[in-house]
Parts: C-alpha cells; sequence; structure tokens
C-alpha cells in the first residue's frame, strides 16, 4: 500500500520547478517565455476550438488537480467551462483569489464594455471584450504580468524571469514596428467578421467592423440578419470577411457568393492554424492575410 | 425682489436627493450589493399528452419493485407530484439557485425547488476550498455523487424524465440527502476519483429509518413492527475515472451504497412496511466525441442491482397484520445516445430496461414479472445557451394496472426549460 502511494505521488514529487496550469495556448507561449526552464506549461484549451466552449472534460481536473498555479485570461471568456474545473480539482492553489492565482484581464484596459447588460442583446461579456491579446501592444503588457507573478510565488529565480521578459521585448518590439509598417496603408478599411473577436487587432491597425454574421453575441446566424449584412456589404464595400477558424463557414460563403466578397480566415491563437506555432506566427499571418493581394 | 422661499423640509430633501446622485457607489457607506450571491432562476413547464388518464396512471405500479412512480399520489398527508405529472398543462417547478464563496474557506450553495405545492430545499451545502491533498469535503443537503445522473439536476438532464432505474429504485430525486460528502482527487495524470458519503438515509423508495408502527395495535405504546435505525444509516462510496482518447472522453465509474430500510406505506392503497438492510449497486459509463466545439455525440448508460433483505409486514384486513421474511434482487439500465448537431439543435434516444425482479419471499421463490420495458425519443431546440424546448416521446410497457394487467403508456411531453441570472457552468 504505502508502495503504491509512493508511485502515485512520485510525479509531482519529481517536478521541482513550477507546474502551471494556464486556459489558453498564446498564455502558454508567453508564460514558457518568460518562465524559462524553471516552469511547466500546461495548456487547458485547444487552439482551433471555441475559447469560449472549452469543453471541461475529467481529464482536464487532473491537471488542474496538480497544478502550482493557474493563469487565466478572464473578462468572463472562461466564464462557461473553467469554474467547474476549479471546482473539482481540490486544489486551493488554482482557487481565484489564491496568491497562485493570476487574471490577465486585470492588467488590462477592456473595449467595448457594454453599456447595458442584458441577455437581450445576446450572450455579452460585461466587462468588455476579452480578447485583448490580439493587439499585439497588449503582449507585452501580458509578459509584463506574468514575469511579476512568477517572481512573486519563486522570488528565488525573480532575475532570471526578468531577463528573460526582457530578451522577449526586445524581439517583441522589432515585429511591432515591422507590424506596423505593413498594416499602416490599410488604415481605415471596413471588415465584416462573424463574431467581434478581433476588436483590439482591427482598433490596432484601423480597421472598422461593419457587421458582424451573428446578430447578436452568441446568437447563431439568422436568414434575416444575414440579408441585412448582404445589404450593408453592397452599400460600404468591405474589404472582406476575417472568419474565425471554429465556426462553420457555411453563411460566409453564402454571402460571398451573393456579394463576391472576400472570406479570409483569421486564426485567433497558436494551433488554430497548423501553421501557427508561436505568437510572431500568429500576427505574422494576421498581418500578411490582409496585406497580401 | 421676490425672495426665493424654499422650506426646510424640501431643502434637506433636495440636498439628500443631489447627495445620492452625486456619491459614486464605493463611496456610499455601508453598500454590500458587490456581496451579492450568484442568483438564477430556472423555470421548467411542460405540456402533456398522455393515452391514459391521470387518475388511472396514479394507480399503476411496477409489480415488487415500484408503485406510485408516475402522476400524482398522496404520502405522509402531503401531495406528490412527479415532473410532468398532468395531462395538459405542468409547473414542474421554479428552481432558484443561490451560490457563492463564504470566506476563504468555503463556499455555499442552494438550490430551491418552488413548486404548487410549496418550496422544496433540492440542495443546501457548504464546500471546502482550501483542503490540501486533493481532498474536497461538503455537508449539508446534497445530491449524491453515487452514479452519472443522480448529481445532475432535473434541468441537465437529456430527457425530460429520470431513467426507470432511477424511478424505481430511487424515487425522482434520486439519492438526495442530508449529510456529509468527502471527495478524493488522485495526483495522477489520468483523472481518478474517489468518494465517500455518510447520510441520514432518508430515501422514499428504499432507505428509511423511522420506526414502524403497528396500525393494528389500539394501545398508543404499543411496541412498534419495527424499532427506529441508527442514524446516519446511508453509507455511499464510489470511484470514477476518466480517459481522452483524440476527442473522445471514455468515462468509467462504479458506485455502492448500503443502508437501513425502514418503508412505511400503510397508509397506501394497499397497506403494507418494509424493514430491513438494503445495498445498491451502481456501474456507469459514458463515451462523449466532440467533432467541434458545439457538435457531439455522448452514449451514456448505467446499471444497478439492488438488494433488499429484511422483513415484510401486510395488514390483509382492519385487525391483522402479517409479517413475512422478504429478499428483492432486482436489476436494470439504461442506455442513452444524445447527438448535438449544433448550438441549436439536439436528439437523442433512450431505452430502458429492468430485467431482473427475483422476490423471495419466506424462502420461496415468487413468480414475478420482468423485463419492464421503455423507450424514448426525444429533439431539442435551444434558441440560445439560456431556453431550451424538446419534444419527447415515451413508450412505455413496464406499468401494470391494479387488476395485474400489463399497460401501454404512450407520452408525448413538450418542455420548456429557460434560465435567467448567474448561473454556474454545468460539470462535463
Amino acid at each position: 500500500m504505502k508502495k503504491l502511494l509512493f508511485i502515485l505521488l512520485l510525479p509531482a514529487a519529481l517536478l521541482a520547478h513550477l507546474n502551471i496550469a494556464v486556459t489558453y495556448p498564446y498564455i502558454g507561449a508567453l508564460t514558457r517565455a518568460v518562465g524559462g526552464d524553471h516552469v511547466t506549461t500546461v495548456v487547458l484549451a485547444k487552439g482551433n476550438w471555441d475559447p469560449h466552449f472549452v469543453v471541461p472534460r475529467p481529464s482536464l481536473i487532473a491537471k488542474m488537480r496538480r497544478a502550482d498555479a493557474l493563469i487565466m485570461n478572464g473578462g468572463q471568456l472562461e466564464i462557461g467551462w473553467l469554474p467547474p474545473l476549479i471546482r473539482r480539482g481540490n486544489n486551493p492553489k488554482v482557487n481565484p483569489g489564491a496568491p497562485t492565482f493570476l487574471n490577465l484581464a486585470q492588467g488590462i484596459e477592456l473595449i467595448n464594455k457594454p453599456s447595458e447588460v442584458d441577455r437581450a442583446n445576446g450572450d455579452i461579456h460585461p466587462a468588455g471584450n476579452p480578447h485583448f491579446h490580439l493587439d499585439p501592444h497588449n503582449i507585452p503588457l501580458l509578459a509584463k504580468q506574468i514575469a511579476l507573478f512568477l517572481a512573486s510565488i519563486d522570488a528565488e529565480h525573480k532575475s532570471i524571469y526578468e531577463k528573460n521578459l526582457e530578451s522577449f521585448n526586445a524581439e517583441w518590439e522589432k515585429n511591432l514596428a515591422r507590424w506596423t509598417r505593413v498594416m499602416a496603408p490599410k488604415q481605415g478599411m471596413k471588415v465584416v467578421q462573424f463574431h467581434d473577436n478581433l476588436a483590439y487587432f482591427n482598433k490596432a491597425y484601423g480597421l472598422i467592423n461593419i457587421a458582424t454574421i451573428e446578430p447578436l453575441p452568441g446568437i447563431p446566424p439568422s436568414p434575416r440578419h444575414t440579408l441585412d449584412v448582404i445589404g450593408k456589404i453592397r452599400a460600404e464595400h468591405p474589404c472582406c470577411i476575417l472568419h474565425d477558424v471554429y465556426h462553420s463557414t457555411k453563411t460566409a460563403e453564402y454571402i460571398r457568393d451573393k456579394t463576391g466578397i472576400r472570406v479570409i480566415l483569421m486564426p485567433h491563437d497558436i494551433g488554430a492554424l497548423e501553421s501557427i506555432d508561436s505568437l510572431t506566427a500568429l500576427f505574422d499571418y494576421l498581418t500578411k492575410a490582409l496585406t497580401d493581394d | 425682489m421676490q425672495k426665493t422661499f424654499i422650506s426646510l423640509p424640501l431643502f434637506y430633501a433636495l440636498l439628500f436627493a443631489d447627495a445620492a446622485t452625486i456619491l459614486p457607489v464605493e463611496k456610499r457607506t455601508f453598500e454590500q450589493s458587490k456581496f451579492i450571491p450568484d442568483i438564477s432562476l430556472i423555470l421548467d413547464a411542460s405540456y402533456v399528452t398522455r393515452n391514459k388518464t391521470d387518475d388511472e396512471i396514479a394507480h399503476y405500479e411496477i409489480p415488487g419493485v415500484a408503485h406510485g412512480i408516475m402522476g400524482a399520489h398522496a404520502h405522509d398527508g402531503n401531495s406528490h407530484a412527479t415532473y410532468n405529472a398532468y395531462n395538459g398543462f405542468n409547473l414542474n417547478y421554479g428552481e432558484l439557485v443561490l451560490s457563492s464563496s463564504v470566506d476563504p474557506y468555503f463556499t455555499l450553495d442552494g438550490t430551491f425547488h418552488f413548486s404548487e405545492n410549496g418550496v422544496e430545499i433540492e440542495e443546501a451545502y457548504f464546500t471546502s476550498t482550501a483542503l490540501p491533498y486533493g481532498l474536497r469535503l461538503r455537508g449539508g443537503k446534497l445530491l449524491s455523487n453515487f452514479g452519472r445522473l443522480n448529481s445532475q439536476h432535473h434541468h441537465y438532464w437529456d430527457f425530460g424524465d429520470m431513467p426507470l432505474i432511477y424511478q424505481a429504485f430511487l424515487g425522482d430525486h434520486g439519492i438526495n440527502e442530508k449529510g456529509v460528502q468527502l471527495q478524493w482527487v488522485a495526483p495522477t495524470e489520468t483523472y481518478l476519483m474517489f468518494g465517500g458519503e455518510v447520510l441520514q438515509g432518508e430515501n422514499e423508495m428504499m432507505f428509511g429509518t423511522a420506526s414502524i408502527a403497528d396500525p393494528t395495535a389500539t394501545d398508543p405504546d404499543a411496541a412498534p413492527l419495527a424499532e427506529s435505525a441508527d442514524a446516519p444509516a446511508l453509507f455511499v462510496a464510489y470511484a470514477k475515472t476518466a480517459v481522452d482518447i483524440g476527442e473522445t472522453t471514455v468515462m468509467p465509474g462504479i458506485s455502492y451504497a448500503r443502508g437501513t430500510s425502514r418503508l412505511d406505506h400503510f397508509e397506501d392503497e394497499t397497506p403494507h412496511a418494509f424493514s430491513g438492510m438494503s445495498s445498491l449497486y451502481g456501474a456507469d459509463l459514458t463515451v462523449k466525441h466532440y467533432f467541434d466545439s458545439y457538435s457531439f455525440l455522448t452514449w451514456q448508460s448505467e446499471w444497478m442491482m439492488r438488494d433488499m433483505k429484511g422483513t415484510q409486514y401486510a395488514q390483509p384486513d382492519a385487525n391483522t397484520t402479517t409479517s413475512a421474511s422478504l429478499r428483492k434482487e432486482q436489476a436494470g439500465y439504461y442506455t442513452q445516445l444524445v447527438y448535438a448537431y449544433n448550438m441549436n439543435w439536439r436528439a437523442g434516444v433512450r431505452y430502458d430496461n429492468i430485467y431482473q425482479n427475483d422476490v423471495t419471499k419466506n424462502d420461496v421463490l415468487q413468480d414475478m414479472e420482468d423485463g419492464f420495458e421503455r423507450i424514448s425519443a426525444m429533439v431539442e431546440y435551444h434558441p440560445s445557451e439560456f431556453s431550451r424546448f424538446r419534444l419527447q416521446y415515451n413508450h412505455n410497457t413496464a406499468l401494470y394496472n391494479e387488476d395485474g394487467q400489463r399497460q401501454s403508456v404512450d407520452t408525448i411531453m413538450l418542455q420548456a426549460n429557460i434560465a435567467i441570472g448567474a448561473h454556474a457552468a454545468h460539470d462535463f
């Protein structure tokens, strides 16, 4: 019996460094970049699935059970799937409010905060649009929060986390300058989306979202609304439909057939498309998709 | 120049009205609105059409297994109704849910069922949030984690009614008891959870602790037929695990419950009572495959076997009670397949069967029917995450009338399930 218990507990004991659970792949990449060799990152959600509807499968409970800390996106993006995992993980370290729990939304100014919170307006996020990592200018703010967080729970390696952050930022600055340069001519360009998940990206580069294929957030397309969108496209001539990878493109294709508008698949996270294997690759792809004519 | 005159009360009224509008919320003293718990209200209503009248169905039984499981019936002087009990319109319940952290160590959850008969505390429990080593303690009134379906609330079921084995062995609420629950999640790569519960033991169909009085006794001090049992009297244990194979999750579980049975039905049409010990064995398997974020296929099955051993009391006439040693070994299962096409549409089928009904009276195996079956099919439309309309058809051949004739009950129900407020996300 003792031997069995020893074997069961062994994996946890072997990990001398921090075992950090994070909700989305982009947080995993940032945590790895800042944490370096001193953290193991366990990503809960898959990058090619809807971040609002992650399946709370029991294997994720096992991951929560063994985590030393939890980093989430916040802004209610995880409200539909993370709370049951926290409740069933039976691990005080991943409880909201614990010093080993980080909510990244707290360090970001959220946009599109609804003035009226009412579900008649769809499945809205009362705190504002939570897809803030798609503004590449927010990435250093998120990396900094993660560095401070890691330093606070692992003071011994504080200087390493700071150094990792510095080199990450230096690299990111160069990327930012490049993306700003290529996106500059696109200022004021009109776009259509399925769901407003590129709100921050659009704001960063001056793109204007004139319509969403969903009539309201979380409410699937209706024929009547689709006709409205077609009318709007004919009147305002947006460049394209920026479509996420996880909703069916059926309605978007129908709109394309009626109006001739382009449909561009826009990945929202690492792993959303097979070729997107890093944060840099994500924004390279997004900027290239819009400037490749 | 005319002097403006403002009366003193009016002056103060204006002053305070003004103060109320200019003071930011956080500066108003004693402001506690941020501590209001999550509140939600769920309405469950249905329209039912059956090929039998409400009066007929209330008298039907599964011989040797259960009676009064469909329609409304009287028990302990209260009128009980199962869900979707009546032909025509039914208001099953308005479920009020309150939930919040208590302090750094506990959360508190309350689920209240408001029906036309009154209010029932469906669940009210505290849960630990700070225990180490993967332990979690819960106490109060709670739904046991026995099996797969038992801990889920009615509004989360895939069908508008419970599987036959639950309804027949445990009643509409399943194992819903006062007590404590301790669960442990193992620190392994694979999800592995063990749980144990100590419960009062007051289930209407299987478990009970209250003494059974002799209905023919004239002396109020006469000894009861069966003394009251020690309480708590019901003990539950289970183990659950889950394995992911690609986008498919396989989730098996085994459960066991054992407790004292004191079941007093002397007020019923056929007066009888039972005193003894009962065991309930359960095994469940759920296989869920996700095609994408919104579309999935779930195959869910549970098997249950109960073993009740003790003394049966009957009252053949007004002046006599008789007793006999009794053993009931009964087993059954349900298996269901649910397909979610997208966020809006779902459809499913379910098959119920209680295939074993061995009743031994005074060591003589009784000649009892078995193979009690029901088939169900449903289709659901979800306008959003918060509203759901379900059309369900049941073909039930498990029920017998008072003359011992097998009945064929066909039911069509249209169920509406609507939720408002801040409602916690559901488990897998």
